[in-house]
C-alpha cells in the first residue's frame, strides 16, 4: 500500500470492516478516502458476492475486456471501485483459531461495521456486549436492511428493494404509468454515507468522553429520511403525490428533449421568469416569454404540454452538447444526458480529477471514480488498488497482529485464512 | 512495498475511562455551525449536524428567507404545489419544514455592510459554516473562504455547488434535471425506448448533502485537533458519478456501455418492479438455489422448469418468466406478496405509497416517526433519525422548523453578546432587511 503523501483527517482510526455488496462498503469506503486504516476482512467460503461469482459465465460481471481470468474474484470492477485504499484479509469465524484472532482484531480497532443478515454475528456468539470484552471503547455498526429490531428484522434487504419501501420508486416514473426503478440500487450509497457521517459523529464523541457505541443503521429507515418533505407533503394534502417524469412540480419547463443523434438527450429547466426568458431568446422565439400562455411559472407548469413540443422540435436538429453550453452561456440551466464514455472524456471532470486511474495488479490501469470531495488542508489521495482476495493477510496477521510465521502457516494450512475461495453465495 | 501499518497497539484509548458522562443533547451537542444555504443539498448537510445536536443557526435573505420556503404544499393551502406569490416569508411548505427542522433562524442581509460585519463575527464564533451559494458569490461579497480563515483559522467551511468551486462547468446552472444528467444517472434510468429518466425526489443534491456532511465531520475532527480549517468543496453532480458503480465500471472495465432496461434488472430476469393486485411488488430472483422457492410461492410449477434454473437461463427466456408469474402476482396484494418472499428467504420488495410508509408496521415498531408541533404547520408526523444510536444515547435530536428569523436576536446575544442597543442600530442600518425588530 502506498504511504499516504498528503493529510488526511482520519489516519489515526482503524476500522474492521465485515461489510459487503454495497451500503457498508461505500462507508468504509467514505472512511478509506478521508484516510482510516479499513481492514476489510471476509470468508474464503462466503467472500463478499460483489467480487462475483467464482466461476462466471463471461460477461456476467465487470471484467477487464469482458473477461473473467483465472481468479475472477479478484477481476471485478463492481468490487474494484469500492475497495481501493483498503486492506484486504480472510477469516474463518467459525472455528476456534479463527475466532481467537477475530477477538484480538477487535481489540485493536476503532470501529467494527457490518450488513449481515440480522443476527448473524450475534448468532457466532459476538454482539456488542461480547465484542465490548475484547474493546471497551468499541464503535459497533450494524447495519441490517430493517434494523436490529422490530418485526422484520430478519428480512433481507437489497437497494433496489430500499428504492421501492422508502417511496423513492413510488415518485419515480410517468403519470399515465407505473414506478420506475432507478437505474443503480439507490438504497445502498444512501444508507453508507449517513452511516459514515453518524460514526464520525461517534468517533468524535469517543474521542471527548472515551465511550464507545453501538449504531444500529437501518437501511430502510436511512432511505425514507431522503422521502421527508413528500411524507409532510402527504399528510397536509391527504393525496400520493403525481409522478410526473422528468418535470418539476415548481417550475416549467423541465424536461429531456432529444437532440439530433440517436440516444442523445438534453436537459433544459427555467427555474425562473428570468431564465425562462433567456431561453426564449436563446431558442431565437423571443415572442414566447411574451406569450401569455407562458407568463409565470404557474402558468408555464398549466401549460407544459404545450410548451413542451416547442422546445422539443427546435432541439431535436442540434447536438446536445454544443446546444448545453449554448444555453448556458445564456444563463438557462441546461446539461446533456452524459453516457458512460462521454463522463471518463468530460473536459470539466478531467480538470476537477473526478475520475482517477489506478493500477490494479490483476487488471492493469482502469478508471474509476475518485474521492467525491476537495478538501482544501486534507486532500486525500486513493492510496491502493483494492485488495485480492487474502492479499493482506501476512500483513495484517504477521506485522500487525504480531503472528510469527508457524503460526501464519498453520492458519493457512487449517483453512482459516487464504487467498483461494473455497465457495461462494452469489445472488 | 512497505506498508504502512501502525502498531498493534489500541490506538486514542479512552482517558475518560468510566467517569461519569453527563447525558447529551445529541452527539454533537457544543458544536456550532453557520448555515448558509438553501433549496436541498445544503439544507440536508446542515439538518444532519442540527439533527445530531449542532446548534445550527440558519443565515436567512430578508424579506423572504429560503426561497425553498415557496415550494408548496403548504399546510395552510394544500392545493398549491408551485412556488407561492408570497410577500411574506412562507412558513409551512413541505419540504421546508423537513429539511430545516431542528435549526435557529436569524434574518441577515449580508449584502449590507453592517450585515456583513456581523456574519465575520459569527463565523469566528462557529465550528462549521455550510453554503451553497453559486461558487463565486461569497467571494464579491468579501465573504470568500480567505475572509472568512482571517477571522477564524479553525473553522470549516463547506461549499456545496453543482459542479464544483473549480473546472470549465462552475459557473454553469442546473436544477436537479440537469444535474441528473451530467452525473450520468439519468442514462441509465428509464425505459429503454423512451427518453432518459429522473428521479422523483431530489436525491442528487440530498445525496450530495449527505456526502457533504461526512467530509464536514471529518474536516471538524481534523480542526480540532490541528486548530487547522479547510474549505470542502463538493459538487452535487460529481457526487452522482461517485455512486454510479457497476454502470460505470462495466464501461471501464470492458467498454460495454450500460443501457436503460426500464424496470428489469440489468442482466437479470425476475429482478425488478412488476404490477400485483393493489400495487407494484419487486421481485428479486435471488441466488440460484432458492429460485425453486419462486415457483413454489406462486404456485406454478412451470417456473421451476430446469430452463430458468440459472440467472442466465431466466434472463434469457425474461418475458415467459413474467408471464408465468404475472397471474400470481395481479391476485395478490403487495404486502402479501413481500412477506411470502421474505418468509421463504427471498428479498422481495413492494413500491411503498407515502400511506404505506406513515403506516408500516416496522417502521411503527421501532418509533421512527416523531410528531412535531409547528406553530404555522400544526402537528405533523416527521421522519425521525436516520440512524438510531444505543438506547439511552439521545444521540438525535427534534425540533421544528423556525420561523423566518425566529432567533435574530437571542442568537446574536448568545453568540455575539449584543445589547439591545446593539441590536436596534443594526436594524436601523438595514442589516436585518427593511422592516424588522
Amino acid at each position: 500500500m502506498l504511504t499516504p503523501t498528503t493529510k488526511q483527517p482520519l489516519k489515526n482510526y482503524r476500522i474492521l470492516d465485515l461489510s459487503r455488496i454495497w451500503a457498508g462498503p461505500y462507508c468504509t469506503k467514505l472512511m478509506a478516502d478521508l484516510g482510516a486504516e479499513v481492514i476489510k476482512m471476509e470468508s474464503l467460503s462466503v467472500y463478499d458476492s460483489h467480487r462475483g461469482p467464482v466461476s462466471p459465465a463471461r460477461g456476467i460481471a465487470a471484467y477487464p475486456d469482458g473477461e473473467p481470468g483465472e481468479e475472477p474474484w479478484n477481476r471485478n470492477g463492481w468490487f474494484n471501485c469500492l475497495h481501493m485504499s483498503k486492506y484486504g484479509i480472510t477469516l474463518e469465524l467459525t472455528s476456534d483459531e479463527g475466532r481467537r484472532v477475530f477477538e484480538r482484531l477487535v481489540s485493536i480497532s476503532d470501529v467494527l461495521i457490518e450488513n449481515f443478515r440480522q443476527g448473524s454475528l450475534e448468532r457466532l456468539g459476538y454482539d456488542y456486549a461480547a465484542l465490548r470484552k475484547h474493546r471497551p471503547d468499541l464503535i459497533y455498526v450494524s447495519m441490517p436492511a430493517f434494523g436490529n429490531t422490530g418485526p422484520w428484522k430478519g428480512y433481507l434487504g437489497y437497494g433496489i428493494g430500499q428504492e421501492q419501501l422508502s417511496g423513492m420508486a413510488h415518485l419515480t416514473g410517468y403519470p399515465e404509468d407505473g414506478p420506475m426503478k432507478s437505474g443503480i440500487n439507490h438504497g445502498d450509497p444512501i444508507t453508507g454515507s449517513h452511516a459514515a457521517g453518524v460514526l464520525l459523529a461517534a468517533l468524535r464523541r469517543r474521542r471527548r468522553t472515551g465511550k464507545g457505541m453501538y449504531i444500529d443503521v437501518s437501511q430502510q429507515e436511512s432511505s425514507v429520511a431522503l422521502m421527508g418533505g413528500e411524507l409532510l407533503a402527504y399528510q397536509m394534502t391527504g393525496e400520493e403525490p403525481e409522478r410526473n417524469g422528468n418535470r418539476s412540480r415548481w417550475y416549467a419547463p423541465c424536461n429531456t428533449y432529444p437532440g439530433k443523434d440517436e440516444d442523445r438527450w438534453i436537459t433544459i429547466a427555467a427555474t425562473n421568469n428570468d431564465q425562462w426568458a433567456s431561453l426564449a431568446s436563446a431558442m431565437g422565439k423571443p415572442e414566447l416569454a411574451e406569450d401569455s400562455r407562458f407568463a409565470t411559472a404557474e402558468l408555464r407548469l398549466a401549460h407544459q404540454d404545450e410548451l413542451d413540443p416547442i422546445i422539443a422540435d427546435w432541439a431535436s436538429g442540434q447536438d446536445v452538447l454544443l446546444l448545453a453550453e449554448r444555453l448556458q452561456q445564456a444563463g438557462v440551466p441546461a446539461g446533456p444526458v452524459l453516457r458512460g464514455p462521454d463522463l471518463l472524456a468530460d473536459r470539466h471532470y478531467s480538470e476537477r480529477g473526478t475520475f482517477i486511474t489506478v493500477d490494479h495488479p490483476q487488471v492493469g490501469p482502469r478508471q474509476y471514480p475518485g474521492l467525491p470531495w476537495k478538501m482544501s488542508s486534507t486532500p486525500g489521495e486513493v492510496r491502493s488498488p483494492a485488495p485480492t482476495l487474502g492479499q493482506h493477510n501476512h500483513e495484517i496477521y504477521g506485522s500487525l497482529l504480531g503472528l510469527c510465521a508457524e503460526e501464519i502457516d498453520a492458519l493457512e494450512a487449517e483453512g482459516v485464512i487464504g487467498a483461494k475461495p473455497t465457495g461462494s453465495r452469489i445472488i | 512495498m512497505p506498508l504502512e501499518l501502525r502498531n498493534a497497539q489500541p490506538r486514542l484509548q479512552s482517558k475518560a475511562g468510566d467517569a461519569k458522562i453527563p447525558p447529551m443533547n445529541g452527539l454533537l451537542e457544543g458544536v456550532r455551525a453557520l448555515d448558509l444555504t438553501h433549496y436541498f443539498a445544503g439544507p440536508y448537510c446542515s439538518r444532519l449536524l442540527a439533527g445530531l445536536g449542532a446548534e445550527v443557526v440558519k443565515v436567512e435573505r430578508p424579506p423572504l428567507g429560503d426561497p425553498l420556503r415557496g415550494y408548496g404544499p403548504f399546510a395552510s393551502r394544500p392545493v398549491q404545489a408551485s412556488p407561492a406569490e408570497s410577500d411574506v416569508p412562507m412558513e409551512d411548505g413541505a419540504w421546508h419544514l423537513y429539511l430545516n427542522a431542528s435549526k435557529r433562524s436569524i434574518g441577515l442581509d449580508i449584502k449590507t455592510d453592517e450585515g456583513r460585519e456581523t456574519l465575520l463575527q459569527l463565523a469566528a464564533q462557529a465550528d462549521v459554516l455550510v453554503e451553497n451559494f453559486a461558487p463565486g458569490t461569497l467571494g464579491r461579497l468579501g465573504l470568500g473562504y480567505e475572509e472568512l480563515r482571517q477571522v477564524n483559522p479553525a473553522l470549516v467551511v463547506t461549499s456545496i455547488s453543482n459542479f464544483g468551486q473549480t473546472g470549465p462547468y462552475r459557473d454553469w446552472k442546473a436544477a436537479e434535471v440537469n444535474l441528473y444528467a451530467m452525473g450520468g444517472l439519468m442514462n441509465i434510468t428509464g425505459e429503454p425506448d423512451r427518453e432518459p429518466l429522473k428521479e422523483g425526489v431530489p436525491l442528487a443534491q440530498l445525496g450530495a448533502g449527505q456526502n457533504a456532511f461526512v467530509a464536514t465531520m471529518a474536516a471538524l475532527m481534523y480542526a480540532e485537533e490541528t486548530d487547522e480549517g479547510q474549505q470542502v468543496d463538493i459538487s452535487i453532480a460529481e457526487y452522482a458519478t461517485n455512486i454510479l458503480e457497476n454502470a460505470l465500471m462495466q464501461y471501464s472495465y470492458s467498454g460495454q456501455e450500460y443501457t436503460r432496461v426500464g424496470n428489469r434488472g440489468y442482466g437479470r430476469a425476475a429482478w425488478g418492479i412488476y404490477p400485483c393486485r393493489d400495487g407494484f411488488v419487486g421481485i428479486i430472483a435471488g441466488p440460484d438455489h432458492r429460485w425453486p422457492e419462486v415457483a413454489r410461492i406462486m404456485e406454478r410449477d412451470e417456473l421451476a422448469d430446469p430452463r430458468f434454473a440459472s440467472r442466465r437461463g431466466r434472463q434469457d427466456n425474461a418475458d415467459e418468466v413474467d408471464a408465468l408469474m404475472l397471474p400470481w402476482l395481479i391476485e395478490h396484494d403487495k404486502v402479501d406478496i413481500f412477506k411470502a418472499g421474505q418468509d421463504s428467504g427471498l428479498g422481495f420488495s413492494f413500491v411503498a405509497t407515502m400511506e404505506d410508509i406513515l403506516e408500516m408496521e416496522q417502521l411503527l415498531a421501532r418509533d421512527y416517526f416523531v410528531e412535531l408541533e409547528h406553530p404555522a404547520a400544526g402537528g405533523l408526523r416527521y421522519p425521525g433519525s436516520p440512524i438510531s444510536c444505543e438506547p439511552g444515547a439521545n444521540a438525535w435530536v427534534f425540533g421544528r422548523a423556525p420561523l423566518y428569523a425566529e432567533h435574530t436576536g437571542p442568537v446574536l446575544s448568545d453568540w455575539l453578546g449584543f445589547d439591545a442597543a446593539r441590536l436596534s442600530e443594526l436594524a436601523a442600518s438595514g442589516a436585518f432587511g427593511g422592516s424588522q425588530c
